[in-house]
């Protein structure tokens, strides 16, 4: 090589070899960034743990968030929160979901002249809509605001934006509004607000249509409240509903009323009491105005016994601690008002208000409106009068009644503007598209009542090119030259909290996620005058049959969560059907009519009709007919004229038999237990089997031996662990089809089973890690195995799937992989690194999750001591809002679960077969 | 000399049928193909997607493929009963059936053998149910009847195989000396240089009768295992003591049902009437007849046990099978099993060829039934009520039924023309 052409290459390759450098890929500095002590949950395998606060419904649950390499792969309560105080629901668990969700919005999209929607910038999608505001305004037409409910800084910075650019903010739309209510409690009390109900603080509960478990204002911190209320002595709750709701099934007894009767009874009640002369504080102008309702009429109407009411009215009367909470199926009917008018009287006649219901620490629900403000967003949309119409994390389309046309009217807004997650078909309605994030990518507060404050902190950054509420907000008012106080949301928020905490407070917040603030008290007195005004004239109306109630549903909230997978894959805890919609009908009713599970009937009411499976819900009363009420959003559903909510009983409904069936995925084999004392009868004392000889040696077991316990009386059936435990698990989610076949992976599931009359008992079906395993000894390859610690493991490499262990279980909680379990990207991410991913052929179950037991271990080892009790918390016992389920060491003689399988309470599924199972359950009473 | 002239006939009679095929034979082995080549793409198919593509679900994790597979063992079985059993007992009617039955025998097995495979949820590690020393460090559970499984099956696989092969030695040299071209030396290296001289043929004789008596307990044995499949679980209505004997009897009941399905027709094809009388239809109808009352027995005494044993897993499973989703197998198997086969009491239906090949296909189709009810319904409704289910079969699944019998007739019928279809050198010894 000449010298000249060697230093031409030289030249060459030197200068190709720092082209690289001149990138501007700054994900590059992340390679180098070891160096220096990592980002914190970047460390593979090393799990952060953030708060946060779930968004999934209103409650506003505290969340730990466990972050692994960067993203959220599980959700769980917050211990100590003063709402849920540990507990998550299944809709929280499902919240990771919908970050991950595939049909998620992932940048600003605007429709164009064809009604295609084209990707713009942000840039351009505010830009495009402060034109649009400053246009309609210049116009004479109006800039609206509809949003979802909202607490803390946001409903600040929402009232401030429109303030400024003058957007007229619309009362925040909620379909669960609980108007009646507060309409009522503003009647009596001039307090038009929710209260916060202390079922812990009393002795005797009695709800009316209330669905404390599923829906009502704060489910998870009710249950918490009830396992807290349970273990006092004598605690009693009574329920009563024209239908068959989880919290009815949970109560100590159901009181089936006819539909409407509500009022009635508690007419019954109030005077009742009143003239018992123990507790008689009403003013006479409203023991005037009061129905006459004496006991026969009370026992026609409601159809309860003349003795029961005697009965019910002496109990509350007897009760030193009572509390009544109405709400619901109850206020959400024509005389829904007057019913919640007639409980708070009767609230206020035993003393509750003020001690068991506070006003001072009222849910925040002030700022929500009723459809009322609905008509009126119709009304004027129909006259031409809307400019810009922005719609922020609600979905009023999908929710509305049928009745407003509301999807018709809407396009009748100059520009419609939608800050949403999901691409769905309410979305599409919509003109421009802004991509809201989901509150774990978001920082912000909530204020879900009065005195409590909870965090919201981005547990990773956003996963597509999305906004918080605030920033779109702060940007807009950026954009239009107006005082946008600070550059971005978080400094925003970090101002406003600097301005009201101190700095302990401030890192009291910081750090756990929550804080207590003091409330002032709140004067209540009673308006005699205005309450018997607005009783006059009301009257109880009983309903024709069939009666269609349109229950509140636990899976899908007011259904703005029926879009997560998940929570389809869930089984509905009382009728177990998971996927498709159906007609919950009394046994008896379905017989007359030669009625099976799955025939095919047609409802209609009015002008609307539909055809519905059946599926026989035990306990239903005869003549009433129970559906979901978010799986019917196509039934024209009237509104209470005098509070504005909606009506979700339905009288005079037509029935007819189509003579088909069809497809609908019940997951029960039976309703009933066949006598079988998976659950144990109360009344009977379970037989101790007697010790079985066996023909292998018992396993050893030298340091651990873990157990479960999970008791009944505080089982409500939530499904909050089977939620929890396909997240923590990976469990796949399946679909529609292989449910209809029996193909559902769930590793826990609710086994509901009714008895003679109706009454449910929930029994968490799981692996029951049994001492003596039917599974164990028939796989042929060791993939069932009995580690030394009591777990029976599944050893999935190994597995060739003969599916022998599962037929061998009694229990049948073993779960086969029909096919490659598939995640739709990005639901990828949301895997849990721990666990081993299953492929097809291959045998699963529940390992009581032994990674966690791992982790535990792990940190044991580091500080040179054995695990603690209480250490080892899995998944399911960890949402579970009661505190059923107990882990722990049985070896162990200090441990919970070594005492409470040893309390008298204490049984074991299927004892009998000497399998000798690792879980114990407790039984009622 | 008339012995000799019949032998000379007995001989061409038998070795007839390995002329060279006519079309309705081509056909058929066509049919038996395709079938066979059908469930092949199906397996395929099924290994491509996943275990899926059946119907099998929570909780029936056994369904058509288990059912398939102890059928078709039980068809094996009375292959060995004929040609071993029957041999200790000095039967004479044996001659006629025992190399239709022992060929039977080895087919069934190799279909029987399939199954295990088709339904595991991960065939491409079968060989971890075989111990040998592997990285894994692991042997397999030999508590688990699976594996006993796998070794009663190749066992009496290989016995089979060596008391079939051994049992042609004589018959290929037959073939060897009568026929010509490629196809004498092909009979010449598998006759393993047989003569027939008289040393030959008293170790012939010995080795016989000792594979014979090595052979018998195999009768027993096999099923039983296969029982213990089930009967080693604790699921109502799998988990008894009568399973075994109940299976040995369903087993040779479905067997001589097969056999007969096979003769009738091969005797009417390749006219060997001469050889294989109504007599000895009859003596095997006999055979059927017997086991089909114990196996009769064996449903009453299951019934029995739930009723006194009064426990109530077991009462519910068997109220299910009668009255249950399977009602209407349960009451087919009921008919085809121990019904029908009564009217073979009846001496002028015993020796109706048409009827008894009628009862056969009846028994055959009921044994297949008894399996599928007895291994689904206690599957679909054992302890725990919520997860009751009710398990229907693909058509994967009853494609790949259909393809096992497609295999099966299409291994038989190349068999009638590879290899002579009666012992001709046992027949000798009757004329």
């Amino acid at each position: 090589m000449e010298r000249r052409d060697f230093l031409q290459l030289l030249g060459l390759f030197s200068g190709a070899a720092m082209l690289p450098g001149c990138s501007e890929n700054r994900s590059a500095g992340k390679l180098v960034s070891y160096l220096v002590p990592p980002d914190e949950g970047v460390l593979p395998g090393a799990a952060l743990y953030l708060p946060s606060t779930c968004g999934e419904c209103p409650a506003g649950c505290g969340l730990t968030v466990r972050v692994s390499e960067g993203r959220a792969v599980k959700l769980e309560g917050r211990a100590g929160h003063p709402v849920n105080d540990g507990g998550l629901c299944m809709r929280g668990q499902a919240a990771l979901w919908r970050l991950y969700h595939p049909e998620r919005l992932r940048n600003p999209l605007r429709r164009d002249g064809a009604g295609q929607f084209q990707p713009l910038s942000w840039d351009e999608a505010l830009t495009l809509v402060v034109e649009e505001l400053e246009q309609a305004r210049q116009e004479g037409r109006a800039n609206l605001l509809l949003s979802g409910r909202t607490t803390g800084t946001l409903t600040e910075l929402q009232q401030h934006f429109c303030r400024q650019l003058g957007v007229e903010p619309l009362p925040q739309f909620e379909i669960f509004s609980h108007a009646a209510l507060r309409k009522a409690y503003g009647i009596l009390f001039g307090q038009a607000e929710l209260p916060h109900y202390r079922i812990d603080q009393a002795d005797l509960l009695l709800s009316i249509g209330a669905d404390l478990l599923e829906t009502f204002v704060s489910p998870v911190g009710y249950a918490r409240q009830f396992s807290r209320a349970i273990k006092q002595d004598g605690f009693q709750w009574l329920h009563a509903e024209p239908h068959y709701s989880l919290t009815g099934a949970n109560a100590t007894e159901r009181l089936v009323l006819n539909p409407g009767s509500e009022a009635a009874l508690l007419s019954f009640l109030l005077l009742r009491i009143e003239s018992s002369g123990q507790e008689g504080r009403l003013p006479r102008q409203l023991l005037r105005a009061l129905p006459a309702v004496s006991a026969g009429q009370a026992a026609r109407l409601t159809g309860l016994a003349e003795e029961r009411l005697e009965r019910l009215a002496k109990q509350l009367l007897l009760a030193e601690r009572p509390l009544l909470i109405a709400g619901g199926i109850a206020t959400g009917q024509p005389n829904g008002l007057q019913t919640a008018l007639l409980a708070g009287l009767l609230q206020q006649q035993l003393g509750m208000i003020g001690s068991r219901i506070e006003f001072a620490r009222a849910e925040n629900y002030a700022a929500v409106g009723s459809l009322h403000d609905l008509q009126r967003l119709a009304e004027r949309l129909e006259q031409d009068r809307v400019g810009v119409l922005l719609v922020c994390a609600a979905d009023p389309l999908a929710r509305a009644p049928a009745a407003l046309d509301l999807p018709g009217k809407f396009k009748r807004a100059g520009l419609r503007v939608g800050l949403c997650d999901l691409f769905d078909d309410s979305a599409r309605q919509f003109d421009l598209l802004l991509p809201l994030s989901h509150p774990l990518e978001s920082w912000g507060d909530a204020v879900p009542r009065k005195g409590v404050l909870s965090l919201l902190k981005p547990a990773l950054d956003p996963l597509h090119d999305s906004r918080s509420a605030g920033e779109v907000w702060l940007e807009l008012l950026r954009r239009s030259a107006k005082p946008a106080e600070s550059a971005s949301y978080q400094e925003y928020l970090f101002d406003v909290w600097h301005r009201r905490l101190d700095e302990r407070q401030l890192q009291q917040f910081a750090e756990q996620g929550y804080l207590s603030l003091p409330v002032a008290a709140v004067p209540l007195r009673l308006q005699a005058e205005r309450a018997a005004g607005q009783l006059a004239g009301a009257e109880t109306a009983v309903a024709a049959p069939w009666s269609l109630v349109l229950a509140p549903s636990i899976r899908s909230f007011d259904g703005r969560s029926g879009s997560l997978p998940l929570l389809s894959e869930l089984p509905d805890p009382l009728s177990t059907v998971s996927y498709g919609r159906w007609l919950a009908m009394a046994p008896a009713a379905a017989q007359a009519l030669q009625l099976e599970d799955r025939d095919l009937v047609r409802v209609a009411a009015g002008d609307w009709s539909a055809d519905l499976p059946v599926r026989l819900q035990p306990g239903l009363a005869a003549s009433v007919l129970m559906i979901q009420g978010d799986l019917l959003p196509e039934a024209s559903l009237p509104i209470d004229p005098r509070s504005g909510e909606l009506v979700r009983v339905l009288d005079g409904v037509r029935l007819e038999k189509l003579g088909s069936a069809a497809q609908l995925a019940i997951l029960a084999g039976s309703s009933s237990q066949h006598g079988r004392g998976l659950i144990p009868d109360p009344a009977h004392h379970a037989e101790i089997p007697p010790e079985q000889s066996r023909f292998y040696r018992a396993h050893p077991h030298k340091e651990y031996r873990w157990a479960m316990t999970v008791d009944l009386e505080l089982c409500i059936g939530c499904a909050a662990c089977a939620a929890a435990c396909y997240v923590e698990n990976n469990v796949p989610v399946v679909g529609r089809r292989d449910h209809l076949r029996g193909r559902e992976m769930s590793w826990l599931r609710i086994e509901p089973f009714y008895d003679q009359a109706g009454r449910a008992g929930f029994l968490p079906m799981l692996c029951q890690h049994c001492h003596n395993a039917p599974c164990e000894p028939v796989c042929p390859v060791y993939a069932a195995y009995h580690n030394p610690e009591g777990l029976n493991v599944q050893v999935y490499q190994r597995c060739v799937g003969t599916r022998y262990c599962s037929n061998n279980c009694p229990y049948k909680v073993r779960r086969f992989n029909w096919w490659q379990p598939q995640w739709q990207a990005p639901l990828e991410q949301m895997r849990n690194p721990d666990l081993a991913a299953r492929d097809r052929g291959v045998m699963e179950k529940c390992t009581f999750c032994v990674q966690r037991i791992r982790r535990a271990r792990d940190r044991a080892r580091d500080e040179e001591r054995p695990i603690r009790d209480g250490e080892v918390v899995t998944a399911c016992g960890q949402s579970c809002p009661t505190g059923a389920i107990r882990f722990g060491n049985l070896l162990d003689e200090q441990s919970a679960v070594y005492r409470l399988a040893r309390s008298e309470r204490a049984y074991r599924v299927f004892a009998e077969l000497g399998t000798e199972p690792s879980v114990y359950y407790l039984r009622k009473g | 000399m008339k012995s000799l002239a019949a032998r000379e006939k007995l001989e061409q009679d038998v070795l007839k049928g390995l002329r060279r095929p006519g079309k309705w034979y081509l056909l058929g082995l066509a049919c038996c193909a395709l079938l066979f080549l059908g469930a092949l793409g199906l397996w395929g198919y099924q290994l491509s997607r996943g275990l899926g593509v059946t119907g099998l679900m929570h909780p029936v994790g056994w369904g058509v493929y288990i059912t398939n597979f102890v059928f078709w063992v039980g068809i094996a079985h009375s292959g060995t009963l004929i040609s071993a059993v029957l041999f200790l007992f000095r039967a004479r009617f044996r001659s006629s059936f025992n190399r239709a039955a022992e060929a039977m025998t080895i087919f069934a097995l190799m279909v029987a053998g399939l199954f295990p495979l088709i339904h595991l949820g991960r065939v491409w590690i079968f060989y971890y149910l075989f111990p040998y020393p592997s990285q894994r460090t692991l042997w397999p559970n030999f508590r688990s009847p699976l594996v006993w499984d796998v070794f009663a099956i190749s066992t009496y696989m290989i016995v089979s195989l060596v008391f079939f092969y051994l049992g042609t030695l004589p018959d290929l040299a037959i073939a060897r000396r009568r026929l010509s071209g490629i196809r004498a030396r092909i009979y010449s290296v598998l006759s393993l240089g047989w003569t027939g001289s008289h040393g030959q043929w008293k170790q012939y004789g010995r080795l016989y009768l000792f594979l014979a008596a090595f052979a018998t307990p195999l009768v027993a044995s096999v099923h039983s295992i296969v029982s213990w499949d089930f009967a080693v679980s604790i699921l109502p209505g799998w988990h008894t003591t009568i399973f075994a004997p109940y299976f040995v009897a369903g087993a040779i009941l479905s067997g001589t049902a097969m056999v007969i399905i096979l003769v009738v027709p091969l005797r009417r094809a390749l006219q060997l009437q001469p050889y294989i009388s109504i007599d000895h239809f009859e003596a095997i109808a006999k055979i059927l007849l017997l086991t089909s009352l114990i196996v009769s027995y064996a449903y009453l005494v299951e019934y029995g046990l739930a009723f006194y044993g009064h426990n109530q897993f077991e009462m519910e499973l068997f109220r299910y099978r009668a009255l249950g989703h399977y009602r209407a197998l349960f009451w087919l198997m009921i008919v085809c099993n121990s019904l029908v086969p009564l009217t073979l009491f009846i001496r002028r239906l015993r020796r109706n060829l048409a009827y008894l090949f009628a009862v056969s296909l009846l028994v055959t189709l009921g044994m297949w039934v008894e399996r599928f009810v007895l291994i689904v319904t206690s599957l679909a409704h054992d302890f725990d009520p919520y997860a009751w289910g009710t398990y229907t079969p693909s058509w994967v699944e009853i494609g790949i039924t259909c393809g096992s019998f497609g295999l099966f007739f299409m291994l038989f019928l190349i068999f009638v023309k590879t290899v002579p279809v009666l012992s001709m050198s046992e027949l000798k010894e009757r004329l």
